[in-house]
Order: structure tokens, then sequence, then C-alpha cells
């Protein structure tokens, strides 16, 4: 605000009408921003409460919960730990999304957002998801092998033998994938088969969860 | 779309969807129109997570798709607004209004929509039905006709909705504005049809859906999942198959503008004036568009039939109420003419500046000191004056008076105008007013609330996540004494469980939830803030 001509101690504005009096001084200038919790003078008010508003907070408090809950609660399934261990492979396919939890009304969404969801077999495959180009791929398969299943009683087999070695491709792929589908609820019964195993799903289970729980307070030693 | 704006609305999204679709949400408010392939490059995520939370946002019609601009042949465009997002803010408050009005039926309607976005009528009415069912007592349950008749109330008044039907995708409406405009206009993307301009918007389809309830039985839990999974994928056809309903924000926002301004008329006034100005505005609820200035004008007669029973004042002293509003300095009631013993109007887009300016007069008091409302709120009603005219107008000593108006323009929420005398602007002789513009000065403040709230999620996402392990475990607890006295165990087990928390951690998880309590009430009063503002800026933007 100093005038940047001659060295005159003048002002851009004039003093008066601004209402500064001669004696007075500007207040100091600021060289460092303003600090972040600024001290208030005046306290603020306290929230209203009532029976009005505790009722509406519990309103918020339950719809945030159940939105949680709901299908359209997306969230990746968790970032694999730091060393790929053997149970993964039975592990991940737990964790798919298969099926979509709500079935939408196709005709409201555009065409590109259709997903093509692999319905799962009758031997309690796990269920994948692909994309456009695999499904579309897998529907030719699938009609070819139809139709010679009803000629033929030995496609049968085959047909059993091609989808297996479809899922074997499938879960390479979903290995080689390296962002994660999305959670989802089971489908099947944890005890049920998972492919290629005779071992139930607990079998799989690497201890790592087991003692998660707080070490504080613990009176007796750990052996 | 400010950035205090996309914050507060990408905190929203993360609570109520997920980060995945925060990700996505805030990347589509941030850059405007974007197809598909862009959005998929510019987040980085997964084509299917993608494609998954676009579904999820255009069904909850936060995110609005159209034909590229490029022409018919172009990918789809997927848009998005903060509006949408930011009433997530104001949901509770919509289900408590729908449970005042209607009852826990209609609460629970409006509660499911709104979880779900769009959904027919039979679906939601076999949702509730079932949830209510559950809080009964054993052996009864709640009929379908019921809850059916309580939706086509909530239609009838207009607070519930049909979705429009897309143009081009599925039946094309036959009275639909603008089918002509798509193909025949193709570098200018036609703007989406508003529901309104449907004309079945509001009729409720024929349903045949009769039945009662069911209960759900906690004992096979896993097994009656799998069921209620099978019961939505059956294809059981009630006869309203692609009619999706969606609550109408803009007619509960109208209710609660009327409420505002009948309570600021019991709060200035009396009891009965409120009550007067109560009945005008139940009368005029139809004839009134949503739009407009004032409502249409009722003659005192009209009025005085239409008063409530419980009120029974004589004619003469009801028009010495309506004399009394008309004078009153805030305007309220107005008088449109002599006929039919007065013509008098509520005049609405001047209620709503009045307490919006209420409204910021309270937060210059609050944060500044009564005598910096005094000097604000001489300035709004003088709009300029000079530094010696605001010192003895306010009567307050020269020397507070400027530290406070130095203060007051320091926050900006008082302007300096400039008047020269001469052209090339010499200081020593230009008049320097000072003057407040309320519109700038709300929506400053409206930002203010924005950030606010924003602040507000964060530091309860921040307070929960330091406390996550304690949240945790006291969440496990909880749920083994609920499994242990469902199945009846002894006060030992309960009070063996219970001590499995400690007396500090118990302090320490109680002063979290009451910091977390706090938070969120402080954002449902903040969202009152933000409507009061918003319904003012909105309307003084049309008017």
């Amino acid at each position: 605000m100093a005038a940047r001509g001659r060295s005159r101690r003048t002002l851009s504005f004039s003093v008066d009408s601004v209402g500064i009096n001669r004696g007075e001084s500007l207040p100091p200038t600021l060289q460092q921003p303003t600090p972040v919790f600024p001290v208030m003078e005046q306290k603020p008010l306290p929230l209203t409460g009532g029976e009005e508003a505790e009722y509406l907070l519990a309103l918020k408090q339950d719809f945030r919960g159940a939105m949680r809950s709901l299908p359209c609660f997306i969230q990746p399934a968790a970032a694999l730990r730091d060393v790929e261990r053997y149970s993964d492979k039975y592990h991940s396919s737990e964790h798919t999304d298969g099926l979509m939890d709500w079935t939408p009304d196709w005709q409201r969404f555009p065409r590109e957002l259709r997903i093509h969801v692999k319905k799962p077999a009758r031997d309690g495959v796990s269920v994948t998801r692909s994309d456009a180009q695999l499904a579309q791929k897998k529907k030719k398969k699938k009609v070819r092998e139809k139709e010679e299943v009803l000629l033929k009683l030995e496609t049968l087999q085959k047909k059993e033998e091609q989808q297996s070695e479809e899922d074997d491709d499938n879960a390479e792929q979903k290995k080689k994938q390296e962002d994660d589908d999305a959670d989802g609820e089971e489908e099947y019964d944890e005890e049920e088969f998972e492919e290629e195993t005779d071992y139930i799903m607990s079998y799989f289970d690497n201890g790592e969860d087991f003692g998660g729980d707080s070490d504080d307070n613990m009176d007796e030693a750990i052996y | 779309m400010t950035a205090q704006e996309v914050r507060l609305c990408g905190l929203l999204l993360r609570e109520h969807f997920g980060e995945v679709v925060e990700k996505v949400g805030t990347q589509l408010l941030r850059s405007g129109a974007q197809n598909l392939r862009t959005i998929i490059h510019e987040t980085g995520l997964s084509v299917d997570l993608v494609k998954k939370s676009l579904m999820v946002l255009v069904q909850h019609g936060a995110c609005l798709f159209s034909s590229g601009r490029k022409g018919p042949g172009s990918p789809t465009e997927y848009r998005s607004g903060c509006d949408r997002i930011l009433r997530i803010l104001r949901y509770p408050r919509y289900i408590y209004t729908a449970k005042t009005l209607y009852g826990d039926t209609g609460e629970l309607i409006i509660e499911e929509l709104l979880q779900r976005g769009h959904m027919t009528m039979s679906g939601t009415v076999k949702t509730v039905a079932d949830r209510l069912t559950q809080n009964m007592e054993e052996g009864r349950s709640m009929d379908y006709s019921e809850v059916s008749s309580a939706f086509s109330k909530l239609v009838e008044t207009h607070f519930l909705q049909r979705c429009p039907p897309l143009a081009g995708a599925g039946t094309a409406d036959s009275t639909n504005p603008a089918p002509g405009a798509t193909p025949a206009t193709p570098s200018t993307p036609a703007a989406p049809p508003t529901p309104e301009s449907f004309p079945d918007c509001y009729k409720v389809p024929h349903m045949t859906l009769v039945g009662r309830g069911k209960r759900q039985l906690t004992a096979e839990d896993g097994e009656d999942q799998r069921n209620a999974k099978r019961q939505k994928m059956d294809p059981e056809a009630h006869g309203d198959e692609g009619i999706y309903w969606q609550v109408n924000f803009e007619r509960f926002h109208l209710h609660f503008r009327d409420q505002a301004i009948i309570s600021a008329v019991a709060n200035k006034l009396d009891q009965t004036s409120s009550e007067i100005v109560r009945t005008m505005l139940r009368m005029s609820e139809v004839t009134t568009s949503p739009a407009a200035t004032c409502t249409k004008p009722l003659s005192a007669n009209e009025i005085f039939r239409s008063l409530p029973a419980s009120y029974n004042i004589p004619r003469p002293i009801l028009d010495q109420y309506l004399t009394l509003l008309v004078d009153d300095p805030m305007e309220f009631v107005g008088k449109a003419g002599e006929s039919g013993g007065g013509m008098y109007v509520v005049n609405l887009h001047r209620a709503l500046a009045n307490l919006a300016r209420a409204t910021l007069e309270s937060v210059v008091q609050e944060r500044f000191g009564s005598r910096s409302a005094r000097i604000f709120r001489l300035l709004l009603r003088k709009r300029h004056l000079e530094q010696k005219q605001v010192e003895d107008f306010a009567m307050i000593p020269a020397k507070e008076a400027k530290d406070m108006l130095y203060t007051l323009l320091s926050q900006n929420l008082v302007q300096l105008q400039e008047i020269p005398k001469t052209p090339d602007y010499a200081p020593s002789r230009t008049f320097y007013l000072y003057t407040v513009n309320q519109l700038p000065t709300a929506r400053m403040l409206l930002q203010n609330c924005y950030k606010t709230v924003a602040n507000l999620i964060e530091r309860r996402l921040f307070e929960s996540k330091e406390s996550k392990r304690l949240l945790e475990k006291s969440q496990r607890i909880e749920a083994i004494l609920a499994s242990l006295q469902a199945s009846g165990a002894e006060p030992e087990q309960l009070t063996e469980v219970e001590e499995m928390i400690t007396a500090p951690e118990k302090q320490q998880l109680d002063g979290l939830r009451l910091h977390i309590n706090k938070l969120d009430s402080a954002e449902n009063q903040v969202d009152e803030t933000i409507f009061r503002l918003e319904s003012d800026v909105n309307s003084t933007a049309t008017s």
C-alpha cells in the first residue's frame, strides 16, 4: 500500500474518508498464512437437542448402516497380502461377485453397461464374471454342446471336461487380472466342495485369522 | 460445481456407496460429460467396477446418460450433477416428514425408495409389508392393501412420482416432448425431460397384488437369504412392470418451505396468525406452481370458511389479523385487491428472502458479536453508507465501528463501493461507501456450509478410523450378547461377556459415541441452514 513513486509517505486512497486518523498506524502486516485453528472470540451455540433432532440422528445412522448392506455398496476385494499363498487359489473364488445381487431392469440402462454373468453350473463350480466377448464365445460353445448332448450320450462327458477346462482358463485369467472383482455373498454353502479338490473350505484356513483379537490385558503368557 | 461441493459429494458417495463409486462420481463431477472409455481411463479402475458404479449412480438418479454429442452413432455420455447427490444430506428429514404425515407405513415406503433409488410399486409394497410384519407381534402381519393405499396417498399428494421413461430406449411416450429434437439437432443434446412433462407422472398403475407380509424366521437365516433372492428373481407379474417410482424431492422442499414460513410467522406474531397462514398455504397447495412468486389470491371469505374448526374466531377479528399480517415489515402476506372482503396472497419469494436475510444476520451475530450485527443490519437496510454515517446511525464509537467494519470487510461480508467524483478515481475525490449484497453473501455462506459439512464428515471418519479396533471389538461383543440372550443364557454368562470390555475402554467407547452423535446432529443442523440459503438463492435466480 506504500507509494511506489517518490519516497513520500502517501497512500493510494484518501486517509480521511476511510476513517484512519493521523495519529494511528495501520495494523501490522501479516507475513505468514492465517492460523489453521484461529482462536474464536465468540463461542458457538450448543446444538439444538430435542426429540426431533434425536430421531433424525437415529434415522441418519440407521440409513447409513442399511446402505452398507445393500448391493449398491460396492467394495473391491481386499488387497492381497504381501506374499502369495497356496490357499489364495481357493479363497479368491469365494470373494468374486458373481451374480448381480439385484437384477436391474436392463431396459433402463444403456447397452454398454451390461455385464454378462455366467450362471453357476450344477456341480457347484464357482461363479465368474466375464466381458462380452468371452460370454459370446461361451454361448456359442454351449449351444453347440447342447445340440451334441441331444444326439449322443458321450458328449455329456465332453461338456464336463470342457467346462472344467474353461474354469481352469478362467481361474488363470482371474489371477492374471490385476484388479479384483467386487465382494459378494457366497452363492453356495461354504462346506461344499471347491473345484478340483475334495476338501472342505476350512481345510484351506491358513491360520492367519487366529489370534487377531486384542493382545492387550493378557495376564497369561503366550506359549 | 465448486470445489467444496465436489468434495462434499465425494464424501457422501463414499459413505453411502463405497469408495469405488466415490471415485467414479467425483470423476464425473469434475470433468463434466464423458463416455465410458474416458471414465475407465481417468479413474484407472477395472471395466466391470466402473460399469457397476455407473449403474448404481444411474439407479439412484445421480447420473444421467444420453447419446453422444456427435450424433446418434457416438458412444453414450454420462453426466452427473452435484444437486442430486447433495440431497443425500436431507434424507433423514424426508423420512421424518413422511412419518409425521403418513405414519410408519409412509416412513418405510420413503425409506425403501431412498435406499433403492427406483422401484416398482409392487416391489416396494412387498418389502415394506415384510418389514412392518417383522416388527409386529407374533401372529400378526401387515396386509398388502394397507401399504398400497399409503403408497397411493403419497402419489396423490405428489410426494412420489414416476421415473420418466427413457426416450429411445423402450417404449416412447406419445406426448414425449423431445422425440423430434434428438435426431433433428444432433449437435445440441436435448435437455432431459423432467418427470413432470409426462402426463402419467402421478398416475397409480392398476396392480394385482394380494397377500400379506411374510415374517422372516431368524432360525434359518442362510436358507432364507437364498429363498429371498429366489423370490426376487421370480417373474411374478403384477401388472405394473416397467413403471418405476422415485421420491419427488421438489415436493418435499415445498413442504419444508411452507413449514419454515409458518414457524417464522408463529415466532414473530402469534399462534393464530400462523394458523391463518397455514390455512392459506393449504388452500393454495394445488393451485400454486413450484416456482411461483406468490400464491393465488384468496378472498377473506374463503379463508374464513376454511379455517380449522377449533379456531372459531369471529370475522372482524380475522380481518384484523389479516391487516396485521399485511402491515408486518416481513411482508409474508400481501393484499392483492378489495373484492370478496379483501384478496390476500402469501409472498413466497419475499418470505424466503427474508428468512435467508435473518440467517445471514444471525451468522454475523454469532461470529462477530451483536454490535457488528447491528452494523450489518444497518447496511442491509440502508444499502450504501459512508464510514461516518455508519458510526452515527449505529451509535457506536468511531474507533470500534471502524474495527468492526474492517473485520467484516476482510471476511467479505461487507463490500466497499467506490463512487468517483472525477474520472480519474483520485482517492481524495472519491466516495467510498460500504454496502452489503444479499445474494452474493448468501452464496458465499452456502459454500461455507458445504465446507462445514464436509469437514464434519471427515472428522467423523477420522474418529471412527482411530478407534476402529475398539468399535469392532464392541460390535463383536454385542453380537455375542445378543445371541446369548436369544438362546436364553444365565445372567452370569452375560456379565462375563460384558466384562470382556474393560472400564477405560468403555469410557473411551462412550466418549467416541458421544462425539460421533454430536458430529452427526451438527450435520443435520447445518443442512437446515443449507436448505434455507439454497431455496433463497434458487428462487432469486429464477425470478
